[in-house]
């Protein structure tokens, strides 16, 4: 389906509901979630262990299949049922449109910071191999991580491991990053560093997309939601 | 490089030992194929061609003494090329200030500068022998440590002593390729006869045919005619032979030999390729996270192929690059032993282009057909299963839905715990703990079972056809139960030697032999083949056939005959009470065949006739040329003992002995040619298991790698260092013990087809399986060993990690 999409909503999830089956019967981890996430946005998600932001996270980025509803995503005037992609449809355009971040920081422990860097690039065959090459170093100086390019990740700290995790989410120049508590395993200095960087992002123009269970972060986002059992309470809705 | 390519080079150099076990999986199964595929090869071209460079002899006669004009007489026989008269032999030879004797068939060359036919290639020393020299052909130095330069002693039949000079050694591919039994040879020229007290004239024609020197029908023709012709002019001709020159006569049997190590080198590749799927798989499960990473930042199913596939290729490149130039190696050496071991030589050392191809292609395609579904499976694996470490395949199964319920086996296992427990038997944790992870990934314990069965059953069997071959050929010595076979030059009354003998307190038992020789004819009078007949007196008891059908001879028989099964390629539907036609002594007769009895079938068909029929027939009625002596004990060493003892014994009494022979030396060499076979196959059969046992150490180390985070937690909750590496082992040992009690019912099927293709290949007749249980004791012995060690490395880096470790790798 293609449409103007400038005036729409860049992510629309509209009723979906996820259920997990088990021993034990079936587990509705989200219950019918209605939820429009704009340009520009620092969306924070926020909810305890096991409420179902992660679950949540993976419907936007096409990691987890729904069980009933749609997510769309409005981007480069297309609008695009996420669900309806097959998983290597899904897997290119996860990868020029969204960059992810995890609480672990998922780099390849075999390539040095630069090459997990380049390896987004690579792998969507935006950039030629001696381009990206220069562009995976300019995102490590943004992440003040030059000097460290031609290390592996083992020899870096975890803060400096999600910095390169942001660097390489941004290596495709994505309208939107998603992030799975990316500052859950780092210290309160680190951490902090971490978000300033994501604020200075949503300053030029990106839209995050932040789950996290730490309230006190709540102030510096620019909206956010809270998640408890599988469905989601605006601040309208806690007032 | 491509980031891409720079994880699959990390991926190849990074884990050194996975890289090692795949690598050496992969040129395991080259290198066997190349040495076998190589070494058929160069057998198959060489031996013909250095066989046929000797211009061997189509035609063998043994026969009556004859002169320079008779020779001639067969040189102008029609269809006659080339003919050479030799005459040979037996003597027994010691190098000098030794005791040993050894038996050695002289032959005598009239010139050996003009020698045409069965010509001899130099080893060592000279060419020609001068008067009272030798030349000794390269097995009689497996006999007695002799060199060029050396000095023999000799004993003659009036037991005089004389000395002679080693001249030089040669290989003769011709003369005794036909006669796999026969004493050694050794080449005299016409000289030197006089010290031997042998008369200068000759009992062997050596001759070819001029034209179908490759067809073995019109050779029989012509010999046929030959023979008819010498026959009408009053020699007697004892046996003959055929050969076609351009086949080596043990060509069939090396052949179906190499096949037997092709077979296994086979499956050494078949076992080898599943340790690789198993390598593999656990591969791609290792990477799982790096393949949902590479999928989350656009990374799809067709990269991760490539580069998957990538990784293979290079795993298979470096096992080339190991197996190749060893495998170049090892197909030379394999065919230079056979071809020592067989009497001809080899044109050089060469690559074999097809076995180099060969190797390629196994080397390249064994790990992609073996890694394709693991490749497959790993690079569609979606986002969420990589990410999340969901191992597909752990013991739980999927129920509706997705859910994961306890499998069938699990549910028996809980249950029979539960059982043990209600009865006051509890296991102990750890060994529980083993024991489910044991079978925790059923997918890679299969393979691993899989690959160390074949390895053990293959090499259970092996030991199970050595000793049917053994049984065989012991059972074959039951045409020979003498302890002593003594013969003369000339003919003595059965009682005189038999007084003469029994007067030695260790002598038990005489029996005289009489022996004929007859050809079979086809039904329209052409000869066919000879047979040997050897005539025991009726009912005599060193005689205890292996019966086919029918029954032994007795006395009162006459022109009736026991014949061995080697008549079955002349006459394929024979059977006991059918006539055959044979020529004895020039006369075409018909002899009813009483009964059919298995024979090693290389040394030529066989046949038994009473004494009384034969000797008479004979004009010897009451004489023999030939004893069978019975004496106390019946060990080798007595029986050379006793050997040596007579024949001095009657030699001072003035008999004519031609020689004393040891009733077990006959069988000994049959039983070396076979011990060189068995231990071919007992090399294929330690190469599957030690693919079986690379199958295990694998299979540990990617189990205690998967684990890490559980012996972390164990750790955590104080389980010591003894504990982790005994649960270890103990699971070890129990794929070892599993893959033993499967091995001991596949090795019987494994039995019966070896001993099958080697017995029809060696002896031209299906043999009986025996079982042994050394077969089974060793692999015992060995899996413990070899499970063992295959975990102690997967044990001790599971205790040496450390408690941050296991964090750390989350």
């Amino acid at each position: 389906m293609t449409t103007t999409t400038e005036s729409l909503p860049l992510i629309e999830l509209r009723n979906v509901v996820k259920n997990y089956q088990s021993e034990a019967g079936v587990f509705p981890a989200l219950k019918n979630v209605n939820l429009n996430i704009e340009r520009g946005e620092f969306l924070g998600i926020i909810g305890k262990s096991g409420a179902g932001k992660s679950t949540l996270l993976n419907m936007f980025t096409g990691v987890d299949a729904l069980t009933s509803g749609e997510v769309i995503v409005n981007t480069n005037e297309e609008s695009i049922s996420l669900h309806s992609l097959n998983e290597n449809d899904l897997a290119l355009w996860r990868g020029r449109t969204m960059g992810v971040i995890y609480q672990s920081f998922q780099l390849l422990p075999m390539l040095t910071l630069a090459q997990n860097v380049m390896m987004p690039m690579d792998m969507s065959d935006l950039y030629h191999p001696r381009k990206s090459r220069e562009r995976a170093l300019e995102l490590l100086d943004m992440v003040e991580l030059i000097d460290h390019a031609h290390k592996l990740p083992s020899l870096i700290s975890g803060g400096q491991q999600q910095r390169v995790a942001i660097a390489r989410a941004l290596a495709n120049d994505p309208p939107v990053i998603v992030a799975d508590e990316p500052t859950g395993s780092l210290d309160s200095i680190t951490a902090d560093h971490i978000f300033k960087l994501f604020e200075r992002l949503v300053q030029s123009g990106r839209t995050i997309v932040m789950v996290t269970h730490d309230k006190g972060l709540m102030p510096r986002f620019s909206r956010h939601v809270e998640i408890a059992d599988g469905e989601l309470f605006s601040e309208a809705d806690r007032k | 490089m491509r980031p891409r390519w720079r994880k699959v080079l990390s991926d190849l150099i990074d884990n050194k030992a996975r890289t090692l076990l795949v690598v050496l999986s992969i040129a395991v199964g080259v290198f066997a194929i190349g040495v076998i595929a190589g070494a058929y090869v160069i057998i198959s071209e060489d031996m013909s061609v250095s066989y046929a460079s000797n211009n061997p002899a189509n035609i063998e006669l043994r026969m009556d003494d004859f002169d320079e004009d008779f020779l001639n007489t067969i040189r102008k026989f029609d269809g006659i090329k080339e003919a050479e008269a030799r005459r040979v032999f037996n003597i027994r030879a010691r190098p000098l200030g030794k005791t040993q004797w050894t038996s050695i068939d002289v032959i005598t060359i009239e010139d050996f500068e003009e020698n045409e036919v069965n010509l001899l290639t130099p080893l060592s020393g000279k060419e020609i022998p001068l008067k009272n020299e030798i030349l000794l052909e390269q097995d009689v130095l497996e006999k007695m440590d002799a060199a060029p330069g050396d000095t023999l002693e000799v004993q003659l039949r009036d037991d005089s002593i004389k000395t002679i000079y080693v001249a030089g050694i040669v290989q003769d591919s011709s003369t005794g390729a036909v006669d796999f039994l026969a004493p050694p040879l050794a080449y005299i020229s016409t000289d030197t006869l006089r010290l031997f007290d042998q008369g200068e004239l000759f009992n062997r024609v050596f001759a070819t045919v001029e034209t179908g020197q490759d067809d073995d029908a019109h050779i029989n023709i012509v010999l046929s005619a030959l023979k008819e012709k010498i026959e009408k002019n009053d020699y007697e001709v004892g046996r003959t032979f055929r050969s076609l020159t351009h086949q080596h006569p043990l060509e069939t049997t090396i052949n179906a030999v190499l096949g037997i190590l092709m077979a296994l080198g086979v499956l050494i590749v078949f076992l080898s390729s599943s340790l690789i799927a198993n390598t593999l798989s656990a591969l791609l499960t290792q990477h799982l996270r790096h393949i949902g990473v590479m999928k989350l930042i656009g990374g799809r199913d067709k990269i991760i192929f490539k580069m998957y596939l990538v990784l293979l290729v290079s795993f298979g490149v470096l096992a080339l690059l190991i197996a190749v130039p060893a495998g170049g190696q090892g197909a030379y050496g394999l065919a230079q032993f056979i071809a020592t071991m067989m009497g001809f030589s080899l044109l050089g050392y060469r690559i074999v282009p097809s076995a180099f191809i060969i190797q390629i292609m196994v080397g390249l395609l064994v790990p992609l057909v073996a890694g394709f579904m693991p490749v497959i499976n790993g690079s569609r694996v979606t986002v969420q299963k990589a990410i999340s470490g969901d191992l597909a395949g752990e013991s739980s199964e999927q129920g509706e839905g997705g859910a994961n319920r306890e499998s069938r086996f699990e549910a028996i296992q809980f249950q029979a715990t539960r059982i043990l427990a209600d009865r006051g038997i509890r296991i102990k944790r750890p060994l529980l703990i083993s024991l489910r992870n044991t079978f925790r990934r059923r997918g890679r314990l299969i393979l691993t079972l899989f690959t160390l069965t074949m390895g053990g059953a293959t090499f259970i069997s092996v030991f199970n056809v050595r000793v049917t071959l053994h049984e065989y050929v012991e059972s074959v010595g039951n045409y020979f139960l003498a302890d002593v076979t003594l013969d003369f030059d000339t003919p003595y009354r059965v009682s005189e030697i038999e007084q003469f003998a029994m007067q030695d307190p260790r002598v038990t038992y005489v029996e005289g032999w009489a022996f004929s020789g007859a050809d079979i004819l086809y039904p329209d009078g052409t000869t066919a083949d000879n047979v040997s007949l050897l005539a025991p007196p009726a009912g005599s008891s060193l005689v205890d056939p292996l019966m086919v059908s029918g029954r032994w001879v007795q006395a009162g028989d006459k022109k009736k005959l026991t014949i061995s099964e080697g008549i079955y390629d002349l006459y394929p539907n024979l059977q006991a009470g059918d006539y055959l036609p044979l020529k004895v002594n020039g006369k075409e007769e018909s002899w009813e065949v009483v009964g059919i009895f298995k024979f090693i079938n290389m040394e030529g068909i066989l046949g038994y006739a009473p004494y009384d029929y034969i000797s008479r027939d004979q004009n010897m009625a009451n004489l023999s040329f030939s004893y069978r002596i019975v004496t106390e004990e019946h060990d080798r060493a007595y029986q050379e003992m006793m050997a040596e003892d007579l024949d001095a014994y009657f030699r001072d009494n003035g008999f004519h002995v031609q020689e004393a022979t040891p009733g077990l030396s006959t069988l000994d060499s049959a039983a070396e040619s076979l011990d060189i076979l068995i231990s071919f196959l007992l090399i294929m059969a330690l190469l599957t298991a030690v693919v079986g046992s690379m199958g295990l150490a694998g299979t540990m180390s990617m189990n205690v790698l998967e684990r890490t985070r559980e012996i972390g937690i164990m750790r955590a909750i104080g389980a010591t260092d003894i504990r982790i590496i005994t649960m270890v082992l103990v699971e070890g040992l129990l794929i070892g013990i599993i893959s033993f009690i499967l091995g001991i019912f596949l090795a019987v099927p494994f039995t019966y087809g070896f001993s099958w293709i080697v017995s029809t290949a060696i002896f031209e007749t299906p043999i009986d399986v025996v079982f042994t249980p050394m077969g089974y004791g060793i692999w015992a012995g060995l899996v413990i060993l070899l499970s063992t060690l295959a975990s102690v490395l997967p044990a001790r880096s599971a205790a040496r990690l450390t408690i941050r470790e296991v964090l750390a790798y989350e």
